[in-house]
């Protein structure tokens, strides 16, 4: 059979190269910026005013203080597309923060019913990160199980290997971009984890398809040839995929915003990473075994000697 | 001929569910029940800490509960909630609800009530402030000032655990108050307490949560167990006080961790910006698929039609039963389902025309191809739906809403791929594929390829 399409295997070191850089990239990046997480980890209070044309941030902070919210000079002000206002403080008791957000209003005229007051407590940020981390590792086992039983554990291990690349891009955009993680970045995280899956579990469909009746050429060949059948597929999907997710982040509003940045950048890193990782690091794994290294040899014989 | 029966007999069941669906769901408005982040109002996580030594088991917690929702049910607003998520964490959601401080203030409240025969009480200390406390009630200035009682100074001779029914009323005087019923064990109590105390005209405090509310002198013997608390409470405080009172003492220690308070115009400005992103989502993934696949693009117009059809049928007849309301979180999950629901048909289309590039004839193209591609699709989506579920199960607070759409838009999608999509592709393969297979972005010369 002729050779077609782009010859992904063939680069696959210049992809793993650039997988392992960027993976390093982030994890500097992390180490060097951190992440600011938002309130809903550390107590505080979110609150959101509309309708507040003509009022400046000068002003919402005089509001503040004259409200005598803790700390408000450090509070973080920031205005939205929509003539509000965003305001962070430090105030974790629900009560308080009410009355804080009382005085406010009536200081700066606005009206109350068009706003939005979040308070968190302290301890709760530990609360939520727990749940994250149990909903994460839940997952993983799952995912993991899964792709074993149903293709093999090697699959399943290269899977969640491009799964977390994927997982420290987004942190690391997340981390540079300095915007604030909530337990929203957190739902598409995980999310992510299924959502760059999709891509894998495509490709992998095929090559183990492919795989059942292998003889004529080497694993790494197959492999090439899956996803070059799986081309439009993996563009298509992908598209589609991050489609209505620009439309969330352009028009979405300001609540849905951070998720579907996460989101973004996540399905971007994900599509790249079934190709550019989880693939060509199964196909190596394979042709150590046995079986494909034979395989391999006969092949390249047969090359040389064509 | 036995499969085209099962085709027409697919797609019949899908026509029903749509038109069952439409017939739910319409108007969308009223047959969607809008979640708090939308409609407005006051949403609060609340956790419970083992109280003292007692540790907190299934028991207490269930009691946690409980009590909370009677207090919801005493604030009187329709539609309230109360969900246990997690291990010890409750969300109340008070739709509506307008002075958020006090519903935050009465739900955490412990609900401690106690009788105290004033004479009883040896500790000179408690003695001054409970007199303290009685003055400030008196008086009208808020008692919230004053510290609450040390418990180590009193010994109180009846609890709040005898109230078995509280009620909103007015004392001599016309102001608020509440009067309470008490258990027979109550009653007797509170008959020989009052019958010893009511010669010499003793004095029993009443107190809740370490605040003394009144302390009258007894004039008579109670023995029918009604009795009055006055205080200085406003008709809402005294409203408040009955809830508390009727639910009881909280077992556990209660904490507030998350309050959102959602203005209503607010909310509905969030929602029309969701909803403007999901339909630029649909319509822009709509408009891809038809210049890509051309008339199966079409064909996944009316998949992802149907797709919308039947999710939003299933919502309101989850919203009827109480156990939906649509958040943003929400929202984004559907938006993100729509990629999901436009994969499965790729999948196929793509497999469709591989298939028929390989020299196989459109039906057979058909019957194979969409066998393959909803296997793959199956197990794509299974892996997505493992980090939803987990994320549904163990995540709290709002994000489980975005769990919840996204594993029904998964399951919907299956559905539609499986009794639609798959027929449709089935019966086109019949005849209009092979006679203008260019409509189908299927070119004839692909057989050769």
């Amino acid at each position: 059979m002729p050779r077609r399409g782009i010859d992904f295997m063939g680069k696959r070191n210049v992809f793993f190269a650039l997988s392992a850089a960027v993976s390093v990239l982030a994890i500097v990046i992390l180490l060097v910026n951190g992440l600011t997480f938002g309130i809903e980890f550390q107590g505080g209070t979110v609150m959101t005013l509309a309708g507040a044309q003509g009022v400046d941030t000068e002003q919402v902070r005089e509001a503040l203080e004259a409200a005598g919210v803790p700390d408000a000079r450090n509070a973080v002000i920031q205005p939205t597309d929509e003539g509000g206002f965003i305001v962070r403080t430090a105030e974790s008791d629900t009560s308080a923060a009410q009355e804080d957000f009382g005085m406010i209003v009536s200081e700066l005229g606005l009206p109350e019913q068009d706003a939005n007051v979040t308070t968190i407590g302290p301890g709760w940020g530990a609360n939520v990160t727990n749940a994250a981390l149990i909903a994460l590792i839940v997952s993983l086992v799952a995912i993991l199980g899964y792709i074993s039983l149903r293709f093999e554990y090697k699959m399943s291990i290269t899977a969640v290997l491009a799964l977390f690349h994927d997982t420290l891009i987004v942190l690391g955009v997340y981390s540079l971009s300095g915007r604030e993680v909530t337990p929203n970045t957190i739902a598409a995280l995980l999310t992510i984890l299924g959502y760059s899956l999709y891509d894998t579990i495509v490709v992998f469909h095929r090559i183990k398809e492919n795989a059942a009746n292998l003889s004529k050429r080497s694993f790494m060949e197959m492999t090439n040839e899956s996803i070059n059948q799986m081309l439009m597929r993996w563009i298509n999907t992908g598209l589609v995929q991050i489609i209505p997710i620009l439309a969330l982040l352009f028009f979405g509003g300001e609540t849905l915003r951070d998720f579907a940045f996460a989101m973004a950048v996540g399905i971007g890193s994900g599509a790249y990473s079934s190709v550019g990782l989880a693939s060509p690091l199964y196909a190596v794994w394979k042709e150590r075994e046995p079986k494909f290294r034979a395989l391999k040899k006969r092949y390249e014989a047969q090359q040389s000697v064509k | 001929m036995e499969s085209k029966t099962r085709n027409m007999v697919s797609l019949l069941v899908v026509a029903v569910l749509a038109t069952v669906a439409v017939w739910q769901f319409w108007p969308p408005g009223d047959k969607i029940t809008q979640g708090l982040d939308i409609k407005g109002g006051l949403s609060v996580i609340l956790t419970a800490e083992p109280l003292g030594q007692a540790p907190l088991t299934e028991d207490v917690l269930q009691r946690v509960e409980t009590i909370l929702v009677e207090r919801v049910n005493g604030f009187g607003v329709s539609e309230a909630s109360v969900q246990r998520q997690g291990q010890n964490a409750f969300l109340v959601q008070l739709p509506g609800v307008q002075n958020a401080r006090e519903a935050l203030r009465l739900l955490g409240e412990p609900g401690r009530l106690e009788f105290i025969e004033y004479a009883s009480i040896t500790d000179t200390a408690t003695i001054e402030l409970i007199n303290r406390q009685i003055d400030a009630e008196a008086s009208a200035t808020p008692t919230e000032a004053l510290p609450a009682l040390d418990q180590a100074g009193y010994a109180p001779f009846m609890t709040g655990e005898v109230v078995t029914d509280a009620q909103v009323t007015t004392d001599e005087f016309g102001n608020p108050a509440v009067s309470i019923t008490m258990s027979r064990e109550g009653a007797d109590v509170w008959g020989e307490v009052t019958s010893r105390l009511a010669p010499a005209r003793g004095i029993v405090v009443i107190a809740l949560d370490g605040r003394a509310k009144s302390a009258p002198a007894v004039q008579s013997p109670i023995l029918d167990g009604n009795t009055l608390i006055t205080g200085t409470f406003s008709i809402d405080e005294a409203r408040g006080l009955a809830a508390v009172l009727q639910s009881g003492a909280m077992p556990a220690q209660i904490e507030i961790d998350e309050s959102r308070v959602v203005g209503p115009t607010l909310g509905q400005d969030s929602l029309n910006q969701g909803l403007l992103a999901a339909l630029l989502g649909l319509v822009s993934v709509a408009l891809f698929m038809a210049v890509y696949y051309r008339g199966l693009g079409l064909l996944s117009w009316v998949a992802l039609g149907l797709y919308g059809v039947i999710f939003l049928g299933v919502l309101a007849v989850l919203s009827r039963l109480g156990i939906f309301s649509m958040t943003l979180p929400g929202i984004a999950g559907m938006i993100l389902t729509i990629g999901v629901a436009a994969d499965t048909s790729i999948l196929i289309f793509e497999r469709l025309k591989e298939e028929v590039a390989a020299g196989k004839t459109y039906r057979s193209a058909a019957k194979s191809g969409v066998r393959h591609a909803i296997a793959t699709s199956i197990d794509a989506d299974v892996v997505t739906l493992v980090s939803a579920v987990a994320l549904y199960i163990f995540a709290i607070g709002p994000v489980r809403g975005f769990a919840f759409t996204l594993i029904l838009g998964i399951f919907i999608d299956l559905v539609i791929a499986l009794l639609f999509t798959a027929p449709m592709v089935r019966i086109l393969a019949e005849g209009p594929m092979a006679k203008v297979p260019a409509l189908f972005g299927l070119k004839a010369g692909d057989r050769d390829a």
